[in-house]
């Protein structure tokens, strides 16, 4: 089945775009639930959450801005962080949630947000191909060490001086920025 | 930020910026590459194209199944948790690394035709066919529980298709059909299998981020460095400790009987070679006891390429091969003995005048004079010899590795597939040693007491110049084959001793050099 096909129902609020989205992005949309919730019941509950967000938000979705796959991605992922942040506020989650920037920023703080941004972005750019994977498994996909070993491949111990190093050349790469 | 900032912030805060500073909706490339299943069933399905292709150049249909078995053992090992059928598959990757590997390494050392000719190998190699076949059925099987799994349709067409292309090039090697249309059909449906299957694992791309993936006590680049390393010490082993026989090298003992010296001295007043007789086993110099006549062609042959000279006759241009050295003496000596029948011992002697360079392995074939059946002669005993080299004032001789006759066949391009039975002696020389030299020898009589026949005995002297070539050939191997390349590591040297006894002497028909 067509991406296109899924997303046309979706958009005409026909169910079986619902039916067809679980069928063939359930198993994409658990995965990037699973790392953020531990639990097999919350990760069920946030299916269909996130199920419901595509129902409700398709409308927002852009071709031009990425591809379907990404913006699933990043609505699971949403929904995931905000489904811990309700669930659980306090232990684990919380911790979690407390690390994502504050959803109403002042304008100073906008300001610094999208600078610090920029910096980001440009230094990821600046990375290999390798290293912003491994970078976005650990960053946006929040997976575990064991997980992300267990993946590409490698062991723990491998993955965790791979991770230290990424992030010591980043600080240097934004360190080195400040002076520009 | 300023640069103090970033660089006051503990890891936690940075994180935490890291975390929250990413751009929403990931790149697509990141959201590509980010799943459990594409990189492993690709490198499986890249290693299983590797593994069919068979390309018979440059050693490629060594290299490429390599490189195809080491993808499909690290994308198995990644998918054995999710599945049995996939553990299935990484446990026949295993049994086919253990014997795979080590037999590219016994393809860098002289032993490996020895082993392949032994009956286990026919086994091990009957076992291959049939694990690969349990591969390709687990590799399908295990396709279709990840579908269903994924709550998809339970098909995997191109890997059942895989299955029926397989069996069906197994029959056709059975029943030894080597049709040229078959043969380009099987490659082109093998093209599109392949290509079938690399669309049925992007289909599976949903599916895939279900798959458990297992976790791994070495780093796939770290398994392959192992591999690739024990695989290049063990050729490189096999090249520097297993290119040539090992020879059971004796010192000569010059303690010489009454009788022999006799013999020697009678010999040498009929004209036999000195230094020939000098390497002559006690055995075959007591058969020339009665000796009464001896015939002797002494011949330098070149074993280097030489130089191409260019001559002109008018506007004609003559083109001849130059060579400022030649390398090896061939001395053809007959003996004739007394008997009912004319009876001659034939001896082909050899001795390398200049150092042969590279120390592999060395093949003499012959033809004796009664070569297949040749009319006029009879053979009249064993074929012998012994090979010996000078080392530090001191001779020492050695039997060779091998004396005796061969059935092989051989492709020619002037005679096409033919098989043959011929006299092949093979040994080897130590490095350092020096005046290398050897002989073979056989008796035989003539088939009628009252015709004469023309001797027309032949060697073809076999020698290895270089360790360039993958698998490891002997000269014996080299000659069976049939090639007669002299660019290759090998170069061949064919020498005949020719006469005719008649009643007024000896008539000489080698052309003299």
């Amino acid at each position: 089945m067509q991406d296109s096909e899924i997303i046309a129902w979706l958009r005409a609020h026909d169910e079986r775009g619902v039916e067809a989205l679980i069928t063939h992005y359930g198993a994409l949309m658990r995965y990037v639930i699973s790392p953020v919730l531990p639990s097999l019941q919350d990760r069920e509950e946030c299916l269909s959450e996130a199920a419901m967000r595509v129902w409700g938000k398709i409308e927002l979705y852009d071709a031009a801005r990425g591809s379907w796959r990404s913006w699933l991605t990043a609505l699971c992922r949403n929904a995931a962080i905000n489904y811990a942040r309700n669930r659980n506020p306090a232990g684990e989650a919380e911790e979690l949630v407390e690390r994502q920037p504050s959803p109403e920023p002042t304008p100073e703080e906008a300001v610094v947000r999208q600078e610090r941004n920029e910096a980001i972005k440009r230094a990821l750019g600046r990375l290999s191909d390798k290293d912003r994977m491994l970078f976005y498994r650990k960053y946006y996909y929040l997976q575990s060490t064991a997980q992300i070993a267990s993946e590409l491949a490698m062991t723990e111990r491998a993955v965790e001086g791979r991770l230290y190093r990424l992030k010591r050349e980043l600080r240097r790469m934004l360190g080195g920025e400040g002076h520009e | 930020m300023s640069e103090q900032k970033w660089e006051s912030m503990n890891d936690a805060d940075f994180d935490s910026v890291l975390q929250g500073s990413l751009p929403e909706p990931p790149p697509d490339d990141i959201v590509a590459e980010v799943t459990p299943w594409k990189k492993a069933m690709n490198r499986v399905l890249t290693g299983l194209a590797l593994s069919v292709i068979t390309l018979n150049f440059l050693a490629l249909n060594y290299i490429l199944p390599a490189i195809g078995l080491i993808l499909m053992l690290l994308g198995f090992r990644t998918l054995r948790r999710e599945n049995g059928w996939f553990c299935s598959c990484y446990a026949v990757c295993l049994v086919k690394a253990a014997y795979f590997f080590p037999s590219l390494i016994l393809n860098a050392t002289t032993y490996q035709s020895i082993v392949s000719a032994l009956p286990v190998y026919r086994y091990l190699t009957a076992a291959s066919l049939v694990l690969t076949l349990i591969q390709f059925f687990c590799l399908w099987r295990g396709i279709k529980a990840v579908k269903r799994k994924a709550g998809l349709a339970a098909e995997a067409a191109a890997a059942g298709a895989l299955i029926v292309w397989y069996l069906i090039i197994a029959a056709l090697v059975l029943l030894g059909y080597g049709g040229t249309v078959v043969g380009i059909a099987m490659i082109v449906s093998c093209f599109f299998i392949i290509r079938g299957l690399y669309h049925l694992s992007s289909e599976l791309d949903e599916a895939g981020y279900i798959i458990q993936t297992a976790s791994v006590h070495i780093s796939d680049k770290v398994l392959v460095r192992v591999i690739g390393g024990l695989l290049a010490a063990g050729i490189v082993c096999g090249y520097l400790f297993a290119a040539s026989y090992p020879m059971n090298w004796v010192a000569v003992e010059r303690t010489e009987e009454a009788e022999t010296t006799e013999i020697k001295y009678r010999l040498i007043e009929l004209g036999f070679p000195e230094n020939v007789l000098e390497d002559m086993a006690e055995a075959d110099l007591l058969e020339c006891r009665d000796a009464f006549q001896v015939v002797v062609d002494v011949t330098d042959k070149p074993v280097n390429r030489g130089r191409e000279v260019v001559e002109y006759e008018g506007n004609t241009e003559y083109h001849t091969t130059v060579y400022d050295v030649k390398e090896l003496r061939i001395t053809g000596v007959a003996v004739e003995l007394p008997g009912e029948r004319e009876t001659w011992k034939v001896i082909h002697h050899f001795q390398w005048l200049v150092d042969p360079g590279f120390y592999g392995t060395e093949s003499i074939q012959l033809w004796p004079t009664y070569y297949q059946g040749a009319e006029g002669w009879d053979e009249a005993g064993e074929v012998a010899g012994r090979v010996l080299h000078t080392l530090e004032g001191e001779d020492y001789a050695a039997s060779y590795y091998s004396l005796g006759s061969e059935t092989f066949t051989s492709n020619s391009i002037f005679w096409g597939e033919r098989s043959s039975t011929d006299v092949f002696a093979s040994f080897s020389m130590p490095k350092n040693s020096e005046d290398q030299r050897g002989y073979i020898s056989y008796t035989t009589t003539a088939h009628y007491a009252d015709v004469k026949y023309i001797m027309n005995s032949w060697v073809n002297y076999t020698h290895q110049r270089g360790w360039l070539q993958y698998p490891v050939n002997t000269a014996t191997e080299y000659r069976m084959s049939g090639a007669w390349n002299d660019y290759g590591p090998f170069v061949t040297v064919q020498d005949a001793l020719q006469f005719y006894n008649t009643d007024d002497g000896i008539d000489m028909l080698t052309a003299e050099e």
